[in-house]
C-alpha cells in the first residue's frame, strides 16, 4: 500500500502525466518507475475543459476539504477526467499528502464511465458523482464556483450522454451495457454526436464490444488482432458522417442482440434465472478471497463483484493503481456476448412433496423428449448447446455425460447401447482380470505393477475422502475407484497411472454409479486428456503454451506483464488444466463445469478461455501488486474455493466469441482435449520407473 | 503480523512420504490422515522465534511423483531452505533421494539449507531403513539429518525450526546478501541484522498464521 500511494503522490502532481498515461498503445505498462510514460508523447493529450476550485469532502465537516483542478482531456479520440489535487494546499491539517493521493483521479477515460449524477441545490453547492461501469464511484467533486451545468455539456459534446428514464439528474454515458430501453433512448441523442467538431467519439477499435454477434468470425478475428496489436487504433482522418453511421449501426446491431437476448428470456421458463437487468442490478457475488484484498484492491474497480454499489459509494476512500487498461473493456464483453445462464437441463421447479425418485422420472423424461422413438440424439448439436448454457440435472447426468464424453455415439439407438454396455461390461472384467491374476510370486517379479499399485492404493484414499459418497474407512467407492484405475494402468500400460487421475475419476464414479461404466467413461475421456498425464508432460505444456497465445491475443498488456516478470511458462495454471479445475470449486460446481466444457460447444478448448476468464479478472490486482512468479503461484491457488462459476462461464464465453477464428489459430494442432492425431503409439514412454 | 525475516522453504520426496502431513502438523499442530493429494503446490506459513526475532516460514509443499519434476523444479528458485522426505518404511523413497538432491542443487541457490528428514519413525516395526544409513548420507551430502512424525508431532517442530536457526547463522555469518531475494529470504521492517529488534507482535512460538 505505502508504495502505490507514494508512486501516486509523485506523479500525480504532473499535469502531463495524466493524459501521457493512456498513450496510444493500449499495450503500455504500468509506470511503476514513471519513467516509460513520462517520456511518451504528450503533445497528443489535447485539454478540453478546465475548472479551478473543484473539491472533495474526505468527511462530513465541511471545512475539511481537498481542492484542486478538475479537467477533460482527449486523446485518439478518447475523452478523460482527472482530477488532480493543489498541492500543499489542504485547508485541514489532518488531511495529509496520503489523503490527497488518495483521491487523485488520474485519466480516467469515459469508456470507463457509465453515469454521472448531478446534484444543484438551490441552496449549497453543486456538486457530481461519477460512477464508473464498473459501479465504482468517485466521491463528489464539489464546484466551489458552480458550473456544473457548463461542465456537463461539455462532456456532452465529446461522448454519448443520455439522461437517465429514472432519474433527471443522472445522466448516462456511452450506454453499452444498460437494458435495451436506454440504449434505445440513446438512440434519440444524435445531436450529441460530434459531429461539428468531426472527431470520433471513442475508439472504433476500442473493444467497445458492441458489434452484432452473428459478425462473421473471421471479422471478429481481425478486429482482435488489431487490438492486441495497436490497442486504441488512431483516427487521423475523420469523415463525421462515417463516424455517425457507425456509431448508429453499433447500436441497432446492440439493439438486435438485446432484443434477442429479451425474447428468448421471456421465452424460456420463468425460473428467476438472471435476466439481464437482474445480472446488471444484481450482480452476482464473486467474492475473491477476503484476506487477499488490500486497501488498494478493494478500492479499484475490479472487485466490483464483492461489493454492492451501496457498499462502495460509501467508501470514501478510492484510489488508483495506473494498470494498463484491458484492450478489450472485458467488463462490458461478458455482457455483450456472454449468454445469462439457464436452469440445469431436467431442472423442475424444487419442491418439497416430490419424492427423489419422481424427479428423476421427471428429468429423464425430459431427455427422452432430445430422442426419437428409437433412442438417436435427435440434433446432438442442440443438446451440446442446451448443456452448455446450463449443465444437467444431476439425476440426468448419468445419461447424458456417456455421450459427452464420448463413450456413446450420439447416433445410437437404445438397442445399441444395451449392447455396447454388455460388451464393454465383459471387456472390463477381461481387463481387471489381468491384474487380478496376478500371483503373489509373479508381483516379487514385477516391479512396475507393484509401484503402479501402490501409488494408486495411497491416492485413492486421499481422493475427495470429505465427500460423502468416498467417506469413511474400507469404502466400496474408495475400492471401486481404485480397481478402475488399476485397470485402466493395464487397459493403458504406456501411460499408466498419474497422479490427478483420480480426481476426474471421483466425479465420474459418482455420477455412473457403475464401475465398468464408469471405466469407460473415463477411458473416453482420458482419450483426449491422457496427454495431461503423459510423463514428458508435451499435453500440460502444449496448454500452457496455447494459453499464453490466448492472453497474448486477448489481453496483451497482460501477457507483457507476465512477459517481463518471468510469469510466461504460465506454470501458475498449471493445477487449473491438469484437473480442469477440480481444486478451485466445490464438487458440484466442477461437475457443472465439466459438462459445459465438455460439449466443445463453442470450442474445444474452452478451458482454457475459462483460465483467461479468471485471470483477466484478476488483472488489476496481479499488474497492480507487481506480483512476481512466486506471489502470483500463491495468489491463484488461494482463488480456490472464490471463483464465481455462472459468471466465470459467461466470461469465457464472451472471450471465446471474440477471439473467433484468431483464438482458435492461436491454439496448436492437437493440443488437449483434441483427439491425438494417431500414429500408432500414443504415449512413448521412457523406460524407466512408472 | 511483522516479521524481521521472511525464509522460503520447499518440502521435496516422493509421494506418500508425508511432506503435506509434515506441513499441517507444523502449522496446524494436527495429523490429518485423510486429506487430498497435493497437485502442483500448496503453502503453508507460520510465525517462529529465533534469536528473539519473529521469523515468518512460508511453506510450499509439492506433488512428488516423478511427472511433475519438471514443473517442481521451478518451485525451487528463491528458497532459502528445503525439507527432502523420505519414508523410513519405504527403502525406495530413500532410494530415490540423490536424484531429489541432484535437482535441487541443480535449481535452488548454492546456500539453500537442506533438512533430511525420515518421516513416519512412530512406525518403527515397518523400518526399512536406519537411522544410520539416514545419517551416513545427510553426512556425505552435507544436510543436517532427523526423523520425525508426522502422526506423533515427533521432531517435527525441531525440524523445522533447525532449518531456520541454520539459515539465521549464514545470515549472520553473512553467507547472503540478504537484499537479494533469490535468496529466499525477505527483511521484514526493522529487520535488518543487528542486536535485538524488539517490536510489536507476539514473537512467541506457534500459532497458525496462514498468508
Ligand atoms: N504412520 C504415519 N503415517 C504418516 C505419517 N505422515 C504421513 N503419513 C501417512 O502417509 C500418507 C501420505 O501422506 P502425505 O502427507 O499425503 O504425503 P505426501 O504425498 O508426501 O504429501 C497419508 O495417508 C498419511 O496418513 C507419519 O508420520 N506416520
Ligand atoms: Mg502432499
Amino acid at each position: 500500500m505505502s508504495m502505490e500511494a507514494t508512486e501516486l503522490q509523485d506523479l500525480s502532481d504532473d499535469a502531463d502525466y495524466a493524459a501521457s498515461q493512456q498513450q496510444g498503445s493500449a499495450s503500455m505498462m504500468r509506470s511503476d518507475s514513471g519513467k516509460r510514460s513520462l517520456q511518451s508523447e504528450h503533445e497528443d493529450a489535447v485539454l478540453i475543459y478546465l475548472k479551478d476550485n473543484v473539491a472533495i469532502h474526505p468527511t462530513q465537516f465541511a471545512s475539511e476539504r481537498i481542492s484542486g483542478r478538475l479537467k477533460l482531456t482527449k486523446q485518439d479520440s478518447v475523452l478523460f477526467l482527472s482530477w488532480i489535487p493543489y498541492k500543499g494546499q489542504t485547508s485541514n491539517a489532518k488531511l495529509s499528502e496520503k489523503d490527497r493521493s488518495l483521491y487523485t483521479i488520474t485519466a480516467v477515460p469515459f469508456t470507463e464511465v457509465r453515469s454521472i449524477r448531478r446534484h444543484t441545490p438551490a441552496l449549497g453547492w453543486q456538486y457530481v458523482i461519477v460512477v464508473l461501469s464498473s459501479g465504482l464511484a468517485f466521491p463528489p467533486l464539489y464546484f466551489y464556483n458552480g458550473g456544473v451545468r457548463e461542465f456537463l455539456a461539455m462532456v456532452k459534446q465529446h461522448v454519448f450522454l443520455a439522461r437517465s428514464s429514472e432519474d433527471q439528474n443522472v445522466f448516462i454515458v456511452n450506454d453499452f451495457q444498460s437494458p435495451l430501453q436506454r440504449t434505445l433512448s440513446s438512440l434519440e441523442l444524435p445531436s450529441s454526436l460530434p459531429v461539428a467538431s468531426g472527431q470520433s467519439v471513442y475508439p472504433l477499435d476500442g473493444g467497445s464490444s458492441s458489434e452484432n454477434q452473428r459478425r462473421t468470425s473471421s471479422d471478429v478475428g481481425n478486429r482482435v488482432s488489431s487490438v492486441s496489436q495497436s490497442g486504441f487504433r488512431k483516427q487521423k482522418s475523420h469523415d463525421p458522417t462515417r463516424d455517425l453511421s457507425i456509431h448508429l449501426l453499433e447500436k441497432f446491431s446492440l439493439v438486435t442482440k438485446f432484443a434477442r437476448d429479451t425474447t428468448t428470456q421471456l421465452f424460456s421458463e420463468n425460473n428467476g434465472f438472471g435476466s439481464i437487468d437482474k445480472r446488471w442490478n444484481n450482480q452476482p457475488v464473486h467474492s475473491y478471497p477476503e484476506k487477499l484484498s488490500n486497501i488498494a484492491e478493494e478500492k479499484h474497480h475490479e472487485i466490483r463483484h464483492s461489493y454492492s454499489e451501496n457498499d462502495l459509494l460509501k467508501d470514501d476512500e478510492i484510489s488508483y493503481i495506473d494498470v494498463p487498461a484491458d484492450p478489450l473493456e472485458f467488463d462490458k464483453l461478458s455482457l455483450m456476448w456472454g449468454k445469462p445462464r439457464q436452469p440445469p437441463m431436467g431442472h423442475k421447479e424444487r419442491r418439497n412433496d416430490i419424492s427423489p425418485s419422481i424427479k428423476c422420472r421427471i428429468s429423464t423424461e425430459y431427455f427422452t423428449a432430445l430422442l426419437d422413438s428409437e433412442g438417436r440424439v435427435v440434433e446432438s448439436k442442440a443438446l451440446r448447446e442446451r448443456v452448455f448454457y446450463g449443465g444437467i440435472e444431476h439425476q440426468l447426468r448419468r445419461e447424458v455425460w456417456p455421450f459427452l464424453l464420448g463413450y456413446y455415439a450420439y447416433d445410437s439407438t437404445y438397442a445399441e447401447r444395451e449392447y455396447l454396455r454388455s460388451v464393454k461390461r465383459m471387456e472390463y472384467a477381461t481387463l481387471k482380470q489381468q491384474w487380478q491374476s496376478i500371483s503373489p510370486e509373479q508381483a516379487k517379479r514385477f516391479t512396475k505393477y507393484r509401484e503402479r499399485k501402490g501409488l494408486i492404493d495411497k491416492d485413492v484414499v486421499r481422493t475427495d475422502r470429505a465427500f460423502e459418497y468416498y467417506e469413511g474407512d474400507d469404502n466400496l467407492h474408495v475400492n471401486s475407484m481404485r480397481d478402475i484405475l488399476l485397470t485402466y494402468s493395464f487397459y493403458n500400460f504406456d501411460l499408466g497411472y498419474c497422479q490427478g487421475m483420480s480426481d476426474y475419476l471421483s466425479p465420474i464414479l459418482f455420477v455412473m454409479e457403475d464401475e465398468s461404466e464408469s471405466f469407460w467413461c473415463f477411458v473416453a475421456l482420458m482419450e483426449r486428456l491422457g496427454p495431461n498425464f503423459n510423463r514428458d508432460q508435451n499435453g500440460m505444456h502444449t496448454q500452457l503454451f496455447a494459453l499464453s497465445k490466448l492472453v497474448e491475443l486477448l489481453d496483451s498488456p497482460l501477457h507483457n506483464y507476465f512477459k517481463e516478470n518471468d510469469c510466461l511458462n504460465y506454470f501458475f495454471c498449471f493445477r487449473w488444466i491438469l484437473i480442469q479445475f477440480k481444486r478451485e470449486f466445490e464438487y458440484e460446481k466442477t461437475m457443472q463445469l465439466w459438462e459445459v466444457m465438455w460439449t466443445h460447444y463453442l470450442s474445444e478448448h474452452f478451458h482454457l478461455y475459462v483460465c483467461v476468464a479468471v485471470l483477466k479478472r484478476c488483472r488489476s490486482k496481479i499488474m497492480g501488486e507487481q506480483m512476481d512468479f512466486d506471489t502470483l503461484l500463491k495468489f491463484i491457488n488461494e482463488l480456490s474455493g472464490h471463483i464465481d462459476l455462472d459468471s466465470t462461464v459467461r466470461d469465457a464465453e464472451a472471450l471465446c466469441i471474440e477471439a473467433g477464428e484468431n483464438g482458435a489459430a492461436s491454439i496448436p494442432p492437437g493440443t488437449p482435449p483434441s483427439l491425438p492425431l494417431d500414429d500408432g503409439t500414443l504415449y512413448p514412454q521412457e523406460d524407466d520407473v512408472l | 503480523m511483522s516479521y524481521a525475516y521472511l525464509f522460503k522453504y520447499i518440502i521435496i520426496g516422493d509421494t506418500g512420504v508425508g511432506k503435506s502431513c509434515l506441513l499441517l502438523q507444523f502449522t496446524d499442530k494436527r495429523f490429518q490422515p485423510v486429506h487430498d493429494l497435493t497437485i502442483g503446490v500448496e503453502f503453508g506459513a507460520r510465525m517462529i522465534t529465533i534469536d528473539n526475532k519473529p521469523i515468518k516460514l512460508q511453506i510450499w509443499d509439492t506433488a512428488g511423483q516423478e511427472s511433475f519434476r519438471s514443473i517442481t523444479r521451478s518451485y525451487y528458485r528463491g528458497a532459502a531452505g528445503a525439507l527432502l522426505v523420505y519414508d523410513i518404511t519405504r527403502r525406495e523413497t530413500f532410494n530415490h533421494l540423490a536424484s531429489w538432491l541432484e535437482d535441487a542443487r541443480q535449481h535452488a541457490n548454492a546456500n539453500m539449507t537442506i533438512m533430511l528428514i525420515g518421516n513416519k519413525c512412530d512406525l518403527a516395526h515397518r523400518r526399512a531403513v536406519s537411522t544410520e544409513e539416514g545419517e551416513q548420507f545427510a553426512k556425505e551430502h552435507g544436510l543436517i539429518f532427523m526423523e520425525a512424525s508426522a502422526k506423533t508431532a515427533q521432531n517435527v517442530e525441531e525440524a523445522f525450526i533447525k532449518t531456520a536457526a541454520t539459515i539465521y547463522k549464514k545470515i549472520q555469518d553473512g553467507v547472503f546478501d540478504v537484499s537479494n531475494e533469490s535468496y529466499g529470504i525477505k527483511v521484514g521492517y526493522g529487520g535488518i541484522p543487528g542486536p535485538s529488534g524488539g517490536r510489536d507482535g507476539s514473537t512467541s512460538q506457534g500459532g497458525g498464521c496462514c498468508g
